[in-house]
């Protein structure tokens, strides 16, 4: 359980799970009646600029009706409830579809821990308050074009400028960047010591002169990513949110605040039903695929997967509603999932032929076959390589030993480029 | 639906491996393998006096009157320590037919011994390749059964069989004492399974469902056997991935522990996947017992642990390396019981065609 979590009501286990089913059933009442206005039809063929807009007031309205900051304390404008009545909150909100995407690295990663480390107390409240009701955006500053999976490569650097700091480098892969009013960082400001011991965590102000934000389109035609410059940009040093040198623990705090989220055992791809409906549709050599065996195998097999992954979340969840701690395994669904995804979604186009090719460059990835195996590569990338995970898996929970690193203990400015 | 286990199940389940820990011995199932028709007494008293051949058993007749939960959880631990006999899962069937069968006298007459391990109880659904024929050739008239019911597990040493046959009107579940049937012994590669051919010539037979109704209690306790035995295969895969976890760390190569070598511990990691999964579905399904999901929860289970437990047979054997293939090393005590426990029950075919026909039946 996280810091925050700590900071929620703490209640016995019976009262918590009453208190939960009434908590689901007030999220759906609250959530139906604003769909119409916010959800997945309503949203249906906005260009991103308008679905942001709609997502802004989507977070307002989701503020005044008392569903913000579930699991943050009520002095930050939140609920005081548990990382569990978030998690049933934000399940519903996912199957309607609702625009709150654009906020939620915002709000996972950034400001939470700007909730825990920011240094002006007042300043920190105003700017929770004002992510909370989708005014400001945050990001998170990490990947660069040295490091993605590597963290600690990062080159990024922030020297001692007078009482404050100057930063200089790149960040890549920032998620909604250009539309950020802030960001949080980890840069080095210590080349001679190990890679890990000499980064720092800042936030920035992504308004700041020096500071340039360039979008980057996806393969799939989006570009919701972007790359970032910084040029000579001043921080004070009341923006440091680690001590010098600790940036890497707080990072990874970042990293690990919510194991358990809401999921989506389909991978964020169409749920299977649209298989099931593909499979109905088409022929195989003049018979109805969904008799095909090769079709039926793939159907069972995934339909197995994605029971077993839906069997594991609701296993976790039912263990926070009990007061205990769930298992590792919740760490399966993304590597499992997405790439499950994808091969699915390669079948599914095979079965359309032709008539698979057309494209649209903004079909959702939940609805239609092109836009989720386009996307799906993405998927398995960002947020942990499917390479990583396994390793996290094998080290974390197996105890099997790291990888050979030739890097570990050697001063940054000694690495082999 | 998803559970918790609660206290007393864990107790069962830690329990039941404690035991199993204690007394099953790696060159006494080896040695099993070499001889048609034994199975391992050791394991088969174990079961006796902790209680689980009546755990499924209504308290009505003697038994705990208990569920698949707590029947899943024993065999989990069955499934690590590749058990040495299969009457768990047969008896289990056999049970559940005569609970919801038409006979309670036979029931009356049966479950009180069965509880009590005196009569050891098989199922004999499946012909040919076909775990469920739909027009079986075993014939059942005048309260006779005639034909032969191929590679029945337990057969060897089975008191009494539930068998699937053809009577005059549509099918039946019927249930025949096995004194005077001729068995042709099976020699397999997982030879404590006890496979055997059942030649009925006239056998005497009591009829516990037909019609609709054998057909609706076949496939019934043909899915309860499938969880029952997911469990088992879970917890082969689950003791395989730590055995190939726990030589990863210790053999070392080129230096360092495999284990360091992503080709190894990623594959290790993947199978860690596929237990959890396939744990999870298991689970779900024991949870599902009785309810309408029932079916497709079993199928999910079923799929989930055949690919676990095979694949955890193939990897965690190819990680050891050489020693992997050795006899005497005794991996492929697993390996075998991983194909034996795919077979019976269904394959994953059979399986993988219920899952869509449950599915695409839901949705009709």
């Amino acid at each position: 359980m996280s810091e925050l979590d700590m900071t929620a009501i703490e209640m016995p286990a019976n009262d918590l799970a009453a208190g939960i089913d009434a908590w689901r059933d007030r999220a759906r009442g609250w959530l139906g009646s604003v769909a119409g206005r916010f959800g997945r039809e309503a949203r249906h063929g906005l260009s991103v600029e308008d679905d942001l807009a709609l997502g802004r007031h989507y977070l307002a309205a989701r503020f005044d009706a008392g569903f913000a900051g579930i699991n943050w304390p009520a002095e930050f404008g939140g609920q005081g409830l548990s990382h569990l009545h978030k998690m049933v909150f934000e399940t519903e909100e996912m199957a309607l579809g609702m625009p709150s995407g654009y906020f939620g690295i915002s709000l996972g990663m950034p400001v939470p821990i700007l909730m825990r480390h920011g240094e002006d107390r007042a300043f920190v409240k105003e700017r929770v308050l004002r992510a909370l009701r989708g005014e400001e955006i945050w990001c998170q500053l990490f990947s660069e074009p040295a490091g993605g999976s590597d963290l600690a490569g990062l080159r990024t650097r922030a020297e001692v400028d007078g009482n404050g700091w100057r930063l200089n480098g790149q960040k890549l892969w920032t998620s909604w960047a250009q539309y950020c009013d802030y960001g949080v960082i980890v840069v080095r400001t210590d080349p001679t010591v190990p890679k890990h011991k000499g980064l720092t965590y800042f936030w920035v102000d992504m308004k700041a002169p020096g500071v340039t934000v360039r979008p980057i389109k996806l393969a799939g035609g989006d570009s919701h990513v972007n790359e970032v410059f910084f040029d000579d940009v001043r921080l004070e040093d009341s923006q440091r949110m680690s001590p010098v040198g600790g940036g890497f623990g707080v990072a990874m705090t970042t990293l690990m605040i919510e194991r358990y989220i809401a999921t989506d055992s389909g991978g964020f791809g169409p749920h299977l039903d649209l298989f099931v409906d593909t499979a109905r549709e088409t022929e195989v050599n003049g018979r109805p695929a969904i008799e095909d065996g090769r079709v039926r195998s793939a159907i069972a097999r995934n339909h197995a997967m994605r029971a077993g992954l839906d069997a594991i979340t609701t296993r976790a969840m039912r263990m926070m509603q009990a007061g205990m701690e769930p298992g590792p395994e919740g760490s399966l669904n993304k590597l499992v999932s997405v790439r499950s995804r994808q091969r699915l979604s390669e079948l599914a186009l095979d079965l359309m032929g032709p008539a698979g090719l057309a494209f649209d460059p903004h079909a959702h990835a939940k609805e239609d076959w092109a836009a989720s195996w386009i996307n799906a590569p993405t998927g398995r990338i960002a947020g942990g390589a499917d390479e990583m995970l396994l390793n996290t898996i094998a080290e974390r929970i197996l105890g099997l030993p790291q990888d050979y690193r030739p890097d570990k203990g050697v001063p940054f400015n000694q690495i082999p480029a | 639906m998803s559970i918790l286990h609660d206290e007393g199940q864990l107790a069962i389940a830690s329990q039941s491996r404690r035991v199993l820990d204690a007394r099953m011995a790696k060159d006494r199932l080896l040695g099993l393998l070499e001889q048609v028709g034994r199975h391992d007494q050791v394991f088969w008293d174990t079961a006796i006096e902790q209680g689980w051949t009546a755990l499924a058993v209504p308290e009505a007749h003697e038994g705990l009157g208990l569920g698949l939960i707590v029947l899943g959880l024993v065999a989990q631990a069955a499934g690590a320590a590749t058990s040495g006999a299969p009457f768990l899962t047969t008896g289990y069937g056999v049970t559940r037919a005569l609970i919801d069968g038409a006979a309670p006298d036979l029931a009356a007459q049966w479950l009180p011994r069965m509880a009590r391990g005196e009569v050891i109880a098989v199922v004999a659904l499946a012909e040919g390749n076909c775990v469920l024929p739909a027009r079986p050739a075993v014939a059942f008239a005048d309260g006779r059964l005639t034909g032969v019911k191929p590679a029945v597990t337990g057969a060897l040493a089975a008191d009494l069989a539930l068998v699937w046959a053809s009577g005059v009107a549509g099918p039946v579940l019927a249930l025949a004492e096995l004194a005077g049937v001729a068995r042709h012994p099976v020699n397999s590669f997982d030879n404590s399974r006890l496979y055997g051919d059942l030649h009925f010539a006239g056998t005497p037979a009591h009829v516990l469902a037909q019609g609709d109704a054998a057909r609706a209690l076949a496939d019934d306790i043909l899915a309860r056997m499938a969880v029952v035995t997911a469990h088992e295969q879970v917890g082969g895969a689950e003791a395989l991935l730590y055995i190939a976890r726990d030589y990863a760390l210790t053999r070392k190569a080129f230096g360092q522990p495999i284990g360091a070598f992503q080709s190894v511990k990623h594959r290790i990691a993947e199978l860690y996947g596929l237990v959890e999964i396939a744990r999870a579905n298991a689970i779900h399904a024991a949870a599902c017992e009785g309810t309408a999901e029932f079916a497709l929860a079993a199928a999910d289970a079923r799929l989930s642990a055949t690919e676990a437990y095979d694949t955890a047979a193939r990897d965690c054997v190819q990680i050891h390396g050489g020693i992997g293939v050795t006899w005497e090393g005794g991996l492929h005590l697993h390996m075998r019981r991983a194909r034996s426990l795919a077979i019976e029950q269904g394959n994953l075919l059979f399986w993988e065609d219920r899952l869509v026909d449950a599915l695409i039946g839901d949705r009709a």
